[in-house]
């Protein structure tokens, strides 16, 4: 893409995308993090992601300063315009998987003195991979310019949606056959919906992202595949 | 019921109204120098049509092939046809004084004549018709409502038109033009010389116009153009580049050289 006429307008725009590079860097090791901090029960490790989290609100806090300046100062225009505001709305789904890895990370103590068996938390492992390859790729293929990879990281979605309903079913699984497990499994139950969440913000900032870099809106009819309304067991 | 523009940006067409002016394969030259190359595009009926893009790229030329007012200069030609209801005005057979009326003009530099606020409107109506005082009266009045001037000079209508702000010269000079009772106003950059607050009651005036008439404006600032139109032109070296709706051209344009132009990347 050209240049601007006026160069400290791309300088203001390069600060904008630099901040969504951050908060994106930031997402994956807060996610990442997490889910290690509550596979392997390091506490020290979750109290970093928890503290991390307040670096990411202050992350959204500068961009949402920056773009608002931006276009009250420069009136921004068709690729532009869908850069700052697209940012605006990336920078909100990256603060919620903050928040939500954050959620995760203050499990770790509960799940931990539970004393939680490996085989519980195995399936939990594997949605966890296959989310932080999810949060890691977003911000990337946005950054690359990658539309059509995009499109498909956002119905990749649908996977994590799929291994959420079996992780569901597998934690009913342990904790009706022993109740000594309900505690963990409770808190790992949240775990993986947070996880799912986290998959649902990547969705939408990749919906964002092929808005800002195409201008047309990907189509609203994403398959849905969460089943755990109807695993649950009857009232 | 007024037929609406299609809501879906990605639609390809700018137009589903009624077409008050359609121009054609238009080409113009100043002397032997092409200035709109093979020009097409269509009006709709009682809507705001903004024509932008760079100095020298032809839009205000194409403004003035609309009201055939090129012609009182020499050397300067137009080919192709622009149809007002279907009816070709470069047609030499075309009476330029009723074409005039039919299709108002307003510049860039307020230009009141220097006569009373009143005989400045009252002028242009006796050319064309023979009313009574009373009626003369009422059409003044009713002028200079509709250009939202009445409350500030009802107390001074013979104060000379010249005594007033540029704001309120250049809504005299658009009270001007509505008194003749055109179809069409061309606004050729009309807020350009006002101040913010002059150039705000130019713009809401614009959108109340737009209910009884056909308006096209030429304008630098494309903010401006966002803000009162539905429909843009984006023209460059004499060519019609891109011509959408106007959210469209201003959220995503078609051509690199719209995107180019309205994001401050030319040159």
């Amino acid at each position: 893409m050209a240049e601007h006429t006026v160069a400290s307008f791309d300088e203001d725009l390069r600060q904008i995308s630099r901040l969504i590079n951050d908060m994106g860097d930031l997402a994956g090791s807060m996610v990442g993090g997490a889910t290690r901090a509550l596979l392997e029960t390091d506490n020290a490790l979750a109290q970093r992601v928890v503290s991390d989290d307040a670096i990411m609100d202050a992350r959204q806090r500068e961009l949402d300063d920056r773009a608002i300046t931006l276009i009250a100062k420069r009136q921004p225009m068709a690729d532009d315009l869908r850069h700052v505001v697209g940012s605006i709305r990336m920078a909100g789904d990256l603060e919620r998987i903050g928040d939500l890895a954050k959620n995760i990370a203050k499990r770790v103590g509960s799940v931990g003195v539970s004393a939680a068996p490996r085989d519980l938390t195995h399936s939990i492992d594997s949605m966890a991979q296959m989310v932080l390859i999810q949060v890691q790729a977003v911000i990337q293929e946005y950054t690359a310019g990658d539309a059509t990879a995009l499109a498909k990281l956002r119905n990749d979605d649908e996977r994590i949606d799929v291994k959420y309903t079996s992780v569901f079913r597998e934690l009913l699984t342990y904790m009706m056959e022993d109740p000594r497990n309900i505690t963990a499994c409770t808190h790992l139950l949240f775990c993986a919906k947070n996880l799912e969440r986290i998959g649902d913000h990547v969705t939408n900032i990749a919906e964002n992202a092929y808005y800002v870099l195409t201008g047309t809106q990907l189509p609203a009819n994403r398959p849905k595949q969460d089943e755990t309304a109807m695993a649950a067991p009857a009232a | 019921m007024k037929p609406m523009l299609s809501t879906d940006l990605n639609a390809p067409d700018a137009t589903v109204e009624k077409a008050k002016i359609e121009v054609k394969n238009l080409n113009f030259y100043y002397g032997q120098s092409k200035a709109l190359k093979d020009i097409n595009l269509s009006l709709p009926e009682r809507s705001v049509t903004a024509f932008i893009g760079p100095s020298g790229c032809g839009k205000s030329t194409l403004l003035r092939v609309l009201n055939r007012i090129y012609e009182l200069y020499p050397k300067q030609s137009a080919e192709g046809q622009v149809l007002l209801d279907g009816k070709n005005i470069l047609d030499r057979s075309q009476d330029l004084n009723l074409l005039r009326t039919k299709i108002g003009m307003v510049f860039q530099k307020p230009t009141p004549f220097p006569m009373s606020i009143y005989e400045n409107i009252a002028f242009g109506v006796r050319l064309y018709e023979k009313i009574s005082k009373a009626e003369m009266d009422s059409r003044v009045e009713q002028a200079l409502k509709r250009a939202a001037l009445w409350s500030e000079v009802k107390d001074k209508l013979n104060a000379s038109g010249l005594s007033l702000s540029g704001g309120q010269q250049q809504r005299l000079c658009i009270a001007r033009t509505v008194a003749v009772k055109p179809e069409v106003i061309l606004l050729d950059e009309p807020a350009s010389a006002l101040d913010p607050l002059s150039t705000a009651k130019i713009e809401e005036l614009i959108d109340e116009l737009q209910a009884d008439y056909t308006i096209v404006i030429v304008t630098h600032n494309m903010q401006q153009a966002a803000r009162v139109s539905r429909q843009t032109a984006f023209m460059y070296l004499g060519e019609l580049v891109e011509f959408d709706r106007t959210e469209k051209i201003f959220t995503s344009p078609r051509e690199k050289r719209t995107q180019d132009y309205i994001t401050g990347r030319f040159g």
